[in-house]
Order: C-alpha cells, then structure tokens, then sequence
C-alpha cells in the first residue's frame, strides 16, 4: 500500500512540474515584451528596465523558469500588475468566499442527489426513476448561469425575497450572508446534483444486486436497513471519487455563478484579472487552480485506496 | 432509462448487416417509435440546424440592425421576442445565434477528435514509455479545469468566436485521448487483430482498417454527449465577455446584455437561455438514443 501510494504521490508530483511548464510558456506565448507587460501601460524606458532586472527577464528562458518555480513552491508567485498587492495576498482575501460557495453547493448537491439517486435505483423504471433521470437530464442541458438569472428574476425582481446579488462577510451577518449565498448555492449545486445524481443511481443498481446484500436480505434485514446500512456504504465509494473528478467543473462552475451574483471570489478576481490584462494574477489563479484539482484528486485516491482495499493489491489506478 | 435486451438485440441486428439506404431510415424509424424521446431529441437537433443553415431567410430582419425607436420593447407582432437595448430584433438575433452555437459546439468537439483520436490511438497501441509520458501530459492538460483553461488560452489569444472554439476543444481533447487509449487497450487484444498483424499489416494499417472502425462509435456517442456541452461552454465564455464579441448575436452575449435590464425588459433574457436549454436537451436525447442503436454493450 506504502509503495502504491509513493507511486501515486509521484505521478502527481510530475503533474505539477507539467502544468507548471505549461502555464510558465503560456504567459510567454502572450504576443509582447513580458517586461513592458509587466510594467504596465504608464512605464517609461527605465522602468521597463528596471522590471527586466528585477525579475531577471534577461537570462535564459530554462534559468527564468526555474527561478520562477523556486519562488512560486515558496508562495511567491509576484504582484498584481493592477494593484500592486502580492498574488497569493490578494488570492487568500478572495478565497474563503469561493471555498463558501463551493462547499454550500456541494451540500445542496449531495442532498438532492443522493436521496434522489437511491430512490430511483430502488424503485427502478418506476414512475420516480423516469422522473429522476428527467430532472437529472433537464440539471445537465441547462445553462447554470441561465438558471442563475431566471432565479434573480423570480425570486429577487418579482418576489422580492432574496436580494440579487452582493456579499456579506459571514462574520458580520451570518443570515445576511447565508440570504446571499443560498441562490448561487441553488445554481452551482444544481448542475453538479445532476452528474452525482445518475453516478448515485448507477453505484446502487450495481451494489444491490452484490451477494452480500442478498444474504442481507435472506437473514431477513428490513428495506431501509439493507438499503442504507449495506448497500449506501459501499454504493457512495465511487460517487466519491467523481466528486474528486467533479472539482474542476465546480471551479468553472464558480466562475460563471460569482459573476453573476457579483460575489467577490475567486472566479471573479480572474475574470477581472483577464479584462485589466493582469497577467501575475491571470498566472497565479490558474497555476494555483490546477495544483489544487491534483492535490485534491490525490487526496480522493489516497482516501479511496483505505477505503477499498482492491485497489491496494491491484495497484493499479492508472493516471486518474 | 427502461431497455430490454431484447430490445436492444433485435435494434443491434441491422446494423451488422450491410443496410442499404433504405434499411437505415426503416431502422431509424424503429428506433424513434421505440424511443420517442430520442427521436423528438434528433428531430430538433435538425431543426436547429436547419435554423442554423437558413437564418438568412428565417429571420424576418438583420440581427445587427439598431432601430432607436424600437428599444427594450416588449413581446408583439412585428417582435415576437421582444426588441433589446438596441432596439435589436429578439428573434432575428435568437436565430441567427444558432449559427454560432453549432458552429462553436460542432467544430470545437471535431477539434477535440482530430487532435484527441490519433494522440490515444498511438498511446494505447505502442504503450511503454511514449504511452506513459502522453498520459502523464493528458493528466496535466485535465487538472485544468474546463473554464479556467479557456480564461488562460483567451487572455494569450483574445477573445473571438474562433479562440473560444479553440479553447472548448483543446479543453474537451483530454478525454477524447483516454477514451481511445481505453478503446484501443481492449481492441489490441481481439484476435482479428493479431490476425492482421499475421497477415503481415504494418501499424498503420492495423490502427486505420482494423482498430479505429471498431472503436468510432463509441467515440460518436461521447461527440454526442460533448456537443451539448461545447454549445454551453460557448455561451458561458461569450457570456463572460470572452467569445464571441458585440454586435454578434450570440446567445451567450445576448443574456450578458440581458442581464442589466432584467427588471425593465425580462423578455431579452428568457428566449436566449430557453434556445440553448432545448438545444443541449435535445443533443442530450437524441444522444441517449444514439447509444442504445451503435453500442448496446453498454446497457
């Protein structure tokens, strides 16, 4: 198991070393001088200059990289060019919101979907199943951010309940907070509800035709005990490991829904970073975005090895 | 999702057997009264591409024409979606953005195979190292997550209809170079295979004649499932102000404008949305269906 898990922890730690070559070029392929570009419209010769000393733009582009990485594992990934705060400072302030919405909608996610998906794998190509997959198909084909603005339109413009958009700090107004975060909640988690949900209803149709839940039955187990206490268990395990996979889209997901709703998070902060054309922090958000979804899938294996330990004598959970 | 396998077996048949034009259309008319769903699905997915083809003529005027008379009127005869900020006609610019969205779900998805197909044919069929250091990059490419590697392509390249498509379908290539390693780990090992090979085939050949027939369908079945999504991927990019640019009609554009004047003109907002809702649904459906006729392994 120890030898599985090096393994795996490498092959990640080689993903990290390739993603960082890949988002180290990319800033390079931006058409210009990356001097000029990092001093901003408003530089004078000098300055420009000086930015080319200063990061060192004149040695060659493998001693650049690696000078860049050396400071970046230490979380120095530069200045905005915008507001001249550290990247990862000004990354730190907008994070907390984005993790808030991102667990509040992984919540609703898991709380529709689950129940939903073990209803329908119960009750199979019954009335509920047809109804479930629908719904479900619906949650896939629709647009999150147009289901964002339908929502403004009813609840906040014709209803008046919630207001549409803006951020409290949970510290200061806990409802008031929770009142803002509830509809980009509802949108984000809705897609996601959607993907958990038929992964749900597909793990349970496989795990409650396994022996074990038929001897669970034959000692004469109550529905709802072998449903949930035998069934459930094992029926989640891969669920897990697609909510692992699911980070990215619940990242993209963020970026859309922040915008909509004008909450100050991350998925905003790069949008923003794109139009200001801020490249240190275009390159920190995506840099530090992807060593998240490795980390946090690395995290999903390592978890989904102790968990089923098949895994750990096969040895083999290629890339993913 | 009811199917039997008897069903499924008798709806298979056919398609062993070298079918004429004729038998194709019987059998997609078998299908469709099978799966009503799937059929309504296809159907619609055609209309739109017959919308998408012909809004020239369907369109009663230009997408682009301003009129400073007509402005954020609501629904009547002469604008059956209403008028925008512009005093753009809504149904003219709903129309003419099908273009866009099947130009961008369709040829982004086909970006995606062209480069995704060949990349996973050579890894899972030389394996070894050269498997290893594809994977290993296709494992980086996917730790991007989808929006955030558009955000990054589109700062480098600009934001234009192209780059977007672009940007979908360099995100969208990861999958297709797993699912075809996949396909072609377990498709090596059929013994049609190494009867080729017997006979004295090169590589080419046998990854062209022998493996990459027997493994298209299942990569037209995810095209299916990717176009859908590409087509939203677009309208979330032009959405954000990084697609397709002002004054082209396209849907995601047209809902970012929407967006500031939802309690003054709420019309600008639904029909947008509601266009690439049954777009994406109907791709969903028919691609459900489509499952069902060219794999029905997976059931």
């Amino acid at each position: 198991m120890i030898e599985f898990l090096a393994r795996r922890a490498m092959i990640s730690v080689v993903t990290l070393l390739v993603i960082s070559v890949i988002v180290f070029v990319g800033v390079r392929m931006i058409p210009g001088d990356p001097a000029r570009v990092l001093a901003g419209s408003d530089a004078d010769a000098a300055g420009i200059e000086e930015i080319r000393e200063k990061y060192g733009l004149n040695a060659p582009i493998p001693v650049q990289y690696v000078r860049w990485l050396a400071l970046a594992v230490r979380g120095d990934l530069g200045e905005s060019i915008r507001t001249r705060q550290p990247v990862t400072r000004t990354v730190a302030i907008k994070l907390p919101i984005t993790l808030e919405l991102a667990c509040l909608s992984l919540l609703v996610a898991v709380a529709i979907a689950v129940p939903a998906g073990v209803v329908a794998a119960v009750r199979r190509n019954s009335v509920w199943d047809v109804l479930a997959s629908g719904v479900s198909l619906c949650g896939v084909s629709i647009p999150n951010f147009w289901l964002g603005i339908m929502l403004i339109l009813l609840v906040s413009v014709r209803l008046g309940w919630l207001p549409a958009s803006g951020f409290v700090p949970i510290a200061d107004d806990p409802l008031g907070n929770l009142r803002r975060m509830l509809m980009p909640s509802l949108v984000l988690g809705a897609g996601l509800a959607a993907v958990l949900m038929r992964q749900t209803r597909n793990a349970m149709i496989e795990v409650l035709s396994a022996d074990y839940v038929r001897t669970a039955r034959a000692k004469g187990l109550a529905q709802p005990a072998v449903v949930v206490r035998h069934a459930l268990r094992n029926g989640l395990i891969p669920v897990v490991t697609i909510l692992g996979l699911q980070m990215g889209a619940l990242m993209s997901g963020a970026v859309v829904t922040e915008q909509i709703f004008v909450l100050p998070g991350f998925g905003r902060l790069i949008v923003e970073a794109v139009f200001t054309r801020d490249y240190p922090v275009v390159q920190g958000v995506v840099l530090l975005t992807a060593s998240s979804y490795v980390l946090i899938n690395l995290l999903v294996d390592v978890s989904y090895t102790v968990l089923n330990p098949r895994i750990r004598i096969r040895g083999t959970a290629d890339g993913a | 999702m009811a199917r039997e396998a008897a069903t499924v077996a008798s709806l298979a048949l056919p398609v062993e057997a070298p079918a004429a034009p004729a038998g194709g259309w019987r059998r997609a008319w078998r299908v469709g009264r099978k799966r009503p769903a799937a059929a309504a699905g296809a159907v619609i997915v055609l209309l739109y591409a017959a919308m998408a083809a012909g809004a020239p003529w369907i369109a009663p005027s230009d997408p682009t024409r301003t009129d400073w008379g007509q402005i954020r009127k609501a629904p009547s005869r002469a604008h059956p979606f209403g008028t925008d900020d512009l005093g753009r006609d809504g149904f003219s610019r709903v129309v003419w953005g099908a273009r866009i969205s099947m130009q961008a779900g369709v040829f982004s998805i086909l970006l995606a195979i062209l480069i995704g197909v060949p990349i996973g044919l050579v890894a899972g069929y030389y394996r070894g190292a050269l498997d290893q250091l594809i994977m290993r990059l296709t494992d980086a490419w996917l730790a991007f997550p989808f929006l955030i590697l558009a955000i990054g392509l589109v700062t480098i390249l600009g934001p234009s209809l192209t780059n977007a498509t672009l940007a979908i379908g360099l995100g969208a290539t990861p999958t297709y170079i797993r699912l075809t390693r996949g396909l072609v780990l377990s498709t090596s090992a059929e013994d049609y295979v190494h009867g080729a090979r017997a006979l004295g085939a090169g590589d080419v050949r046998v990854m062209g004649r022998h493996i990459l027939p027997n493994i298209v369908s299942a990569i037209v079945v995810q095209a299916t499932v990717a176009i859908p999504t590409a087509i939203i991927a677009e309208a979330v990019l032009s959405f954000l102000g990084l697609g397709v640019q002002p004054p082209a009609p396209s849907w995601g554009t047209m809902l970012n404008t929407a967006q500031q004047f939802l309690e003054q003109a709420p019309w600008m907002a639904y029909w947008p949305g509601l266009a690439i809702f049954v777009l994406a649904l109907s791709f969903n459906l028919a691609g459900d269906g489509l499952r069902d006729v060219l794999d029905p392994r997976d059931s």
